[in-house]
């Protein structure tokens, strides 16, 4: 791909963001606000366009009250898990 | 009370206008369209290869063998849309780009200082092959003459890569990011 975007595109991070999100109700800017990035960071990690550095993974986990293995994984998500 | 306003003076920005810049009542602007702000780097793109060719103007026209009321007129018509195509071409881009270009650090996140740094990076390597391809041009361009009043006067291709050297960061960065 021309200028790629992903901070890693061979090994892409998959997440469970947006249904975590909507489970308790945020909207992307209140997550990003909680989070301190953008909200529009959130769509891209949402759409698993960019991959998180450790500290924000951390800061949106600790924000969506899940912990980091449940929410971020280096294989696709089953999905209804 | 409002909180005060910090001025960033190296950047030339200041905390309030970056962020007024970055939020979601500006997405709607023509600008900020990925698919307006391609076509407006197309078009400076094509204005600075238009502004380069105009070193070869006086050969061209020789050997098109135009009448002068022709050949004034798509001289007069080309220069209009370089001028329209870069100068209009850059302000836009700088408009619609500054909101991260141009902003400290602290008032971006990690995507957003990773897609700027990385974009001036490969600006940075185009603007070495626009060097070298100009170099090669001047070096090798038949019948290119610097700064002459007459014959093909290569001044156009130094102001071209000039341009391109200003405008390079922020085309990139204006063809990468989606959303701004």
């Amino acid at each position: 791909m021309l200028f790629p975007m992903s901070r890693n595109p061979e090994e892409p991070v998959y997440n469970r963001i947006e249904e975590a999100r909507a489970t308790l109700g945020l909207s992307r800017q209140e997550l990003a606000d909680k989070a301190g990035v953008h909200y529009q960071t959130i769509g891209y990690l949402e759409r698993e366009e960019y991959s998180p550095s450790l500290v924000l993974a951390i800061r949106i986990s600790k924000t969506l009250n899940q912990e980091v293995s449940e929410l971020f994984s280096l294989t696709p998500f089953k999905k209804g898990k | 009370m409002s909180k005060k306003n910090k001025i960033y003076w190296f950047e030339g920005v200041t905390e309030k206008g970056v962020k007024s810049l970055l939020t979601e009542k500006n997405s709607h602007l023509v600008i900020k369209s990925q698919r307006n702000r391609r076509v407006l780097v197309i078009l400076m793109a094509l204005g600075l290869v238009l502004i380069a060719m105009g070193s070869y103007w006086p050969t061209l026209k020789t050997n098109l063998n135009l009448p002068n009321g022709a050949e004034l007129l798509i001289y007069s018509v080309t220069a209009i849309f370089v001028i329209i195509s870069v100068v209009g071409g850059y302000s836009f881009l700088r408009i619609s780009v500054r909101g991260i270009a141009d902003a400290p650090d602290e008032l971006l996140d990690e995507r957003q200082i990773m897609i700027r740094n990385t974009s001036f990076r490969y600006a940075y390597f185009l603007m070495g092959y626009v060097a070298l391809g100009s170099m090669l041009l001047t070096v090798t361009g038949p019948e290119l003459q610097l700064f002459q009043s007459s014959g093909n006067d290569g001044s156009f291709v130094i102001i071209a890569v000039l341009f391109a050297f200003a405008s390079m960061p922020s085309m990139v960065l204006a063809w990468r990011e989606r959303d701004i």
